[in-house]
């Protein structure tokens, strides 16, 4: 065996690690956005979903994935600025012409896309998680209570989400970021798999087009709230 | 026809090249790409100019010497095809040509179009074999080999060693032409012995010349004048991390 330390720095384990944290990052949105979606449902589903959330194993079990999620993100993040790092030192004078035959949009910005969704989920946390930006419709303040059918007293999250969205500016970045989002997952989920080695003759065909239309439901999926809010369909 | 060409300059490793532009004429449609830049080296000597340096060899695509950027693409704007096959009807009179070397940290340029693809060589040297006794020749069918297999095999052999898809990688990778020489061997009874410390030692050693890592935009695959497939570089991901993990040594 090498010693792990070269294993670890090898190109091709830093794709698997991008790869693995890549995907388990789109079965985060996946989750992400089945929650969203209950906007849809009205108040009281959205309000006792983020409520079981926070309680869910006396407030461990949000932690722990909090956690989880950082480390993806970090790892994924790292791998990602190592490797294309190491792209660019490889060609160091640049052709006077290109003519790509096979890569897209999507594949080459991946960098990009990666690093404007990067501020974005800051942006995202500060806004809703942390309520430092549009404080002023955070639910930590008083009076943003609902109570529930049973009785107990919960965060009003859909009057913040809705409060939030009803500003133009804060629905449009996010409905940008979901571009982005679709942009990067148009590449990547595909990309994931050939990175993990499935050949299969029959699958693979089917992961090439599985994966940009995935990517387009979950950009749908994330923009449909703020543009039912923005146009007065959720209120 | 008549040609105005774009060509990358450079008169030794340590120089400073650039692209100069040379009017081409009465170019026959029948000539090679390769036939078309000796004719324009003819003339250039005549003028008591330094001829364009180029690589080639068998100039009937096997061998794997000749290679240019042409017009932004490797070998190229044909598919499966080498720069010494392609033929001047491809282009039409008046057209503009842009010719360049292999762009690569791992593939120094030597000369004009002339890269040093020396890495590709110590990327072999570190796996690219089987270690048989050789002895008298042995009896055609004594280890069995499956149709596919066999197939799979001569699929990943037909690659001539070109670097075009180190070219067309917009990091550098050398993860195709790897992964056909690793796939190749893995696929055959032969190779099986080897196969877990081939795909690790041949994998470092890829990074430690300096290509970069496959982002899967399969430039390669479309640019191989073999058409080697780009299922060769999932192979390799997977045969990587079995011999790092599990793997003998
Ligand atoms: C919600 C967050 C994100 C998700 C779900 C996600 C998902 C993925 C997936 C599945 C891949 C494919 C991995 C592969 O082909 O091996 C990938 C690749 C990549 N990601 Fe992300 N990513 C996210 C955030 C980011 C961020 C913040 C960056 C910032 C640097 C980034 C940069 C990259 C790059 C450069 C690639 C390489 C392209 C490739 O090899 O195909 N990603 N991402
Ligand atoms: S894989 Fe194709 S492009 Fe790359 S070196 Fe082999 S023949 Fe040339
Ligand atoms: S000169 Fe041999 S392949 Fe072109």
């Amino acid at each position: 065996m090498k010693a792990f330390g070269e294993i670890w720095r090898s190109n091709i384990f830093q794709k698997w690690l991008m790869a693995l944290t890549g995907l388990l990052l789109v079965g985060f949105l996946l989750g992400h956005l089945s929650g969203n979606l209950l906007v849809f449902l009205g108040k009281e589903d959205i309000n006792s979903y983020a409520h079981g959330l926070h309680t869910m194993g006396h407030g461990m079990v949000i932690w722990i994935v909090r956690l989880g999620l950082l480390s993806m993100f970090v790892l994924h993040v790292v791998a990602a600025i190592t490797l294309s790092r190491r792209n660019r030192a490889a060609r160091p004078t640049s052709y006077a012409k290109v003519t790509p035959r096979r890569s897209t949009i999507a594949s080459r910005s991946m960098l990009y896309s990666g690093l404007l969704l990067l501020t974005y989920v800051l942006y995202h946390l500060a806004h809703f998680t942390w309520g430092v930006v549009h404080a002023e419709n955070y639910v930590g303040q008083p009076g943003w209570q609902y109570t529930l059918a049973d009785g107990t007293v919960v965060a009003d999250v859909y009057r913040m989400v809705v409060a939030s969205f009803q500003i133009p500016l804060v629905a449009v970045l996010y409905v940008l970021a979901m571009v982005m989002v679709g942009l990067h997952l148009n590449h990547a989920i595909a990309s994931a798999f050939q990175t993990m080695g499935v050949t299969n003759k029959r699958i693979v065909p089917a992961i090439r087009s599985i994966g940009p239309l995935l990517s387009f439901i979950i950009a749908a999926g994330f923009s449909a709230v703020p543009l039912a809010i923005l146009a007065g369909v959720v209120k | 026809m008549n040609l105005r060409l774009h060509i990358w300059r450079q008169s030794g490793p340590d120089a400073q090249g650039m692209l100069k532009t040379y009017d081409v004429q009465n170019v026959s449609e029948h000539m090679s790409f390769l036939e078309m830049l000796d004719v324009l080296n003819e003339d250039l000597l005549t003028k008591g100019e330094v001829p364009v340096a180029f690589d080639h060899d068998c100039r009937e695509g096997i061998c794997g010497t000749c290679g240019m950027v042409i017009n932004g693409r490797p070998h190229g704007p044909l598919t499966r095809t080498t720069a010494c096959q392609l033929h001047m009807r491809t282009f039409k009179d008046g057209d503009e040509i842009y010719i360049e070397p292999w762009r690569a940290r791992a593939f120094p340029v030597m000369r004009d179009l002339i890269v040093d693809r020396g890495s590709f060589d110590r990327i072999i040297q570190k796996g690219g074999f089987v270690s048989v006794n050789t002895g008298n020749a042995q009896d055609g069918n004594a280890i069995p080999i499956s149709k596919k297999d066999a197939d799979r095999a001569m699929d990943a052999a037909a690659c001539i060693g070109c670097g075009a898809c180190v070219a067309a990688c917009p990091n550098s990778s050398a993860m195709l032409f790897t992964s056909a020489k690793i796939g190749h061997l893995g696929s055959l009874p032969q190779g099986q012995t080897e196969r877990s410390t081939r795909a690790m030692n041949m994998v470092l050693q890829m990074d430690a010349e300096g290509f970069g890592a496959c982002t899967n935009h399969y430039e390669c695959e479309a640019a191989c004048p073999k058409g080697i497939s780009a299922e060769f570089i999932a192979q390799m991901n997977k045969d990587f991390v079995a011999s790092a993990f599990g793997g003998r040594d």
